[in-house]
């Protein structure tokens, strides 16, 4: 059993997710706790997984042969220190949603719960797969997955979510279609789909045409899949229209594995050598992550709708991660790796707490969240903590990231960057103030404040299994900014290879 | 592959691209998409890929086409211009072309076809030319690496079929006030609105048990040929929607019904991971058929193998012909499961 671990943090999602249409039939109330349990066992095995890996060598690896055939010749799972963290972050992501959404699926979606479980399971199974997975067309069969699982739960949200989705399924389409192309260009170079060997092979064939578009293609497909900005137009409404628990999951998750598939392409496939000396196209990208992360920031501030306000943030955050692994400095890799994780729980934690917003005043207007500080503490403080990791005030992971990513573009004379982040910083810190503002002494910032109406407000929080996950998320937040230096010198220290 | 024959059918493959954009009618576009499939799969037997080719006239050319004429149906024949048009027009082409040529520009790179000495052809795949017969006794390579090497892959595949039918289904099984909003949104073509003869009826249902069996042959002689699980399911689905085309929906139900239908697309794809993770309990990797040995001491590893691809296969074809059959339904139906096109 002990060496089963890596395929049974897929397993059990998918076995659950498949048999839930089929269990639904029976009895419909069995079906939240037995997703809650397939998570419970992802996580063991993640755990598990993880107490193994740590016992051995920081730079050496777990592999899986599935249908025991050797790597090249059948598909491999691989797990090193730079995915567990990922694995980590998809598992406790999910996790906490799935504890969150019981009320919100069950208001929101009503029939149609049971089967919006189901695509729900096999969305963090798509997700866990590209994540574990060292085999480059199985990544693409789980991106598929993660894709399709994605359009159904987001087309069934509310209002002009169809809409939404049709706009992200032709995006997210050409996405991995981008992606097969440029898998199916380094086949035909090396014959191969390993990424191990890849990697092994790949140096040979630098100076190849077939390579250089193999390897655009791949990071262009990722980028639309991560919604990087100029290709981002489908991500704020598909994730503000989306059901709640939908937006909870996804947000967090789906921008940041393309991420981390972007990283891991261009670190453990491509070599640090191809994609830094070979190619000279580091400030170019650096620049657009930068007029990224300006444009998305002041999207954000230009909404007036809470949900969509996050969703242009994120578009600005993976401005962070794109700039921050381009400026082919390590400290800056080191950041964007690390902002991943970071990353995933802040952008759960704020979607988490708008989701219980949603649920107890009704809407996500601006305008709806006087008083909210009276009427629900807790959810709000979570929200402010969430809020200030974003901002970047420490303790919260937020400001480490920061941290090493400005570092990493001084290091390597990209000062737009650095410009990039404070000025991003500094419009974060108007909008989640300016909510505070509406929040706590109950007006717009162009109305007096209107006492008498606050008085009337009661404490309403929302139930535990909805506020409990969130006082989890914020307090992650904390404890991941408080042992940054654990996690560097654990994990990151020994991915990023010195250059 | 003989080069005349072939530049010949790759220009076909062109017009017809350029005509579906081109034409106005979305019904005209559609058949002209269903003809492009069909010379894409003769390019592909050209270039001695059966398996390919099979897929492509089975989805591409038969069911794809049929999705898109029963949402055409519902939906709107004609194109609805807008003022930004042209500009979209302009700046996707412009798009379509830099990529176009972004993808030209490596193809001298490439080795040439049917090169022996080409890398694809020296690495993995010389592996599993060299090998597959030992290890599960199965001629048809194809076969040995779908079901057996990248087993995995297939079994996600099938899950891929799985989400998406899944998705169509819940989708447009709505609730009634929805589907009125679609209904006044769209404006209906009646067009094929003409009641069945008694010819097409008869016709059709000569045809189904005789597709049914062609069906069932190449789900299980996949070892030896091209086809498989895939293939035959969507033939099996294909069967269902001509009996569900001429007749109605209702009557396909009464001897498959919907319910069913549902369990049976994920049963499909859990008759694939089952025997997966039979193979782990019983001591092996994920999908390591050989460990069903254990179970039958009289079949040995390699014949287990060899066993286990066919019960893969059969799983395979059970959720793709539901999964054809459920998406056809709701799309044809509108999610109300009465009558359809």
């Amino acid at each position: 059993m002990a060496d089963q671990f890596l395929v049974l943090i897929v397993l059990f999602p998918l076995f659950v997710g498949l048999l839930i249409p089929i269990i639904a039939y029976f009895n419909k109330s069995v079906v939240w706790p037995l997703a809650i349990l397939s998570l419970i066992g992802s996580f063991w095995a993640v755990f598990n997984t993880a107490t193994q890996l740590l016992k051995l060598d920081p730079s050496s690896s777990i592999s899986y042969y599935l249908g025991n055939w050797m790597a090249p010749f059948g598909i491999e799972y691989v797990v090193d220190r730079f995915n567990i963290m990922v694995l980590f972050a998809i598992i406790c992501v999910s996790l906490l949603t799935t504890i969150f959404a019981k009320q919100v699926i069950e208001k929101e979606l009503g029939d149609n719960a049971a089967n919006f479980y189901s695509l729900f399971l096999l969305f963090i199974t798509g997700l866990l797969g590209i994540t574990i997975t060292g085999d480059a067309f199985n990544l693409y069969v789980l991106l598929e997955i993660a894709s399709l699982t994605s359009y159904g739960l987001i087309a069934l949200g509310r209002g002009r979510a169809l809409v939404a989705t049709f706009n992200y399924l032709i995006m997210g389409s050409m996405g991995a279609c981008f992606y097969l192309l440029g898998v199916g260009y380094l086949f035909i170079k090396t014959g191969t789909l390993n990424m191990d060997q890849l990697y092994d092979v790949l140096p040979l064939l630098f100076d190849s045409k077939a390579v250089l578009v193999g390897f655009v293609f791949i990071i262009l497909g990722m980028w639309v899949k991560m919604a990087f900005f100029p290709l981002h137009s489908w991500l704020p409404n598909a994730y503000s229209l989306a059901p709640t628990a939908a937006a909870c999951l996804m947000a967090p998750l789906m921008t940041k594995v393309s991420v981390y598939v972007m990283i891991r392409f261009m670190l453990n496939v491509f070599s640090t050598e191809y994609v830094y000396s070979v190619l000279t196209i580091n400030n170019i990208i650096v620049i657009m992550s930068s007029i990224a992360i300006i444009a998305g920031s002041i999207y954000a501030l230009s909404q007036k709708n809470l949900k969509k306000m996050l969703t242009f943030i994120i578009v600005a955050e993976i401005g962070y991660m794109v700039g921050g692994v381009w400026t082919g400095h390590v400290d800056g890799i080191r950041g964007a790796i690390y902002h991943i994780t970071a990353d995933a729980f802040m952008t759960l934690c704020l979607f988490m707490a708008v989701g219980c917003i949603v649920y107890r005043v009704g809407n996500d207007k601006l305008e709806s969240l006087k008083g909210i500080f009276k009427k629900m503490p807790i959810t709000m403080i979570c929200f402010l903590v969430g809020g200030f990791s974003v901002i970047g005030i420490p303790p919260t992971c937020g400001f480490f990231s920061k941290w090493y990513l400005i570092s990493g573009a001084f290091n390597s004379g990209a000062w737009y960057f650095i410009i990039a982040l404070i000025i991003s910083s500094l419009i974060n810190a108007v909008l989640f103030f300016r909510i505070i503002e509406i929040g706590f002494f109950g007006a717009m910032s162009n109305e007096k404040p209107d006492y008498k109406s606050l008085q009337s407000i009661k404490f309403n929080e929302v139930p535990i299994n909805m506020w409990l996950p969130l006082v989890i998320v914020s307090m992650i937040l904390i404890i991941l900014g408080i042992y940054t230096n654990e996690i560097m010198t654990n994990f990151i220290l020994n991915i990023v290879p010195m250059m | 592959m003989i080069w005349q024959f072939d530049i010949l059918l790759l220009t076909l493959v062109v017009v017809c691209g350029f005509v579906s954009l081109w034409i106005k009618d979305l019904m005209g576009a559609v058949i002209v998409f269903g003809a492009y499939s069909f010379l894409m799969c003769l390019v592909w037997t050209g270039m001695g890929a059966v398996d390919v080719a099979f897929t492509e006239a089975a989805v591409g050319a038969g069911v794809s086409t049929i999705f898109f004429i029963a949402t055409v149906f519902h939906t709107s024949r004609t194109i609805r211009y807008n003022k930004w048009d042209l500009s979209t027009k302009f700046f996707s082409s412009i798009i379509c072309i830099l990529m176009g040529f972004f993808l030209m520009v490596a193809i001298g790179d490439f080795p040439a076809w049917g090169d022996a000495l080409s890398p694809v052809n020296n690495n993995v795949a010389k592996y599993y030319l060299e090998n597959s017969m030992e290890e599960t006794k199965v001629p048809n390579v194809v076969t040995s690496v779908l079901a057996d090497y990248r087993a995995f892959d297939t079994m996600f595949e099938t899950g891929v079929v799985f989400v998406a039918s899944l998705v169509i289904f819940t989708l447009l099984l709505q609730s009634d006030g929805r589907k009125k909003l679609m209904k006044s949104a769209f404006q209906k073509v009646s067009f094929l609105n003409v009641s069945e003869s008694l010819i097409i009826r008869k016709a059709c249902g000569l045809m189904v048990p005789f597709m049914q069996l062609f069906a069932l042959y190449v789900v299980v002689h996949g070892h030896y040929s091209p086809g498989g699980g895939f293939q035959g399911g969507v033939i099996l689905g294909a069967s269902l929607i001509l009996l569900s085309m001429a007749y109605d929906i209702k009557k396909v139900f009464a001897r498959f019904h919907m319910k069913f239908m549902i369990k049976s697309l994920a049963v499909g794809v859990l008759i694939f991971a089952g025997i997966g993770l039979i193979c782990l309990i019983l001591g092996g990797n994920f999908l390591d058929y050989s460990a069903l040995s254990k179970l039958f001491p009289s079949m040995g590893s390699i014949k287990s193998r060899y066993n286990a691809m066919l019960w893969v296969e059969v799983g395979v074809a059970l959720t793709v012909m539901s999964g054809m059959f459920a998406i056809y339904t709701s799309l044809s139906s509108n999610g109300k499961f009465e009558e359809g096109l």
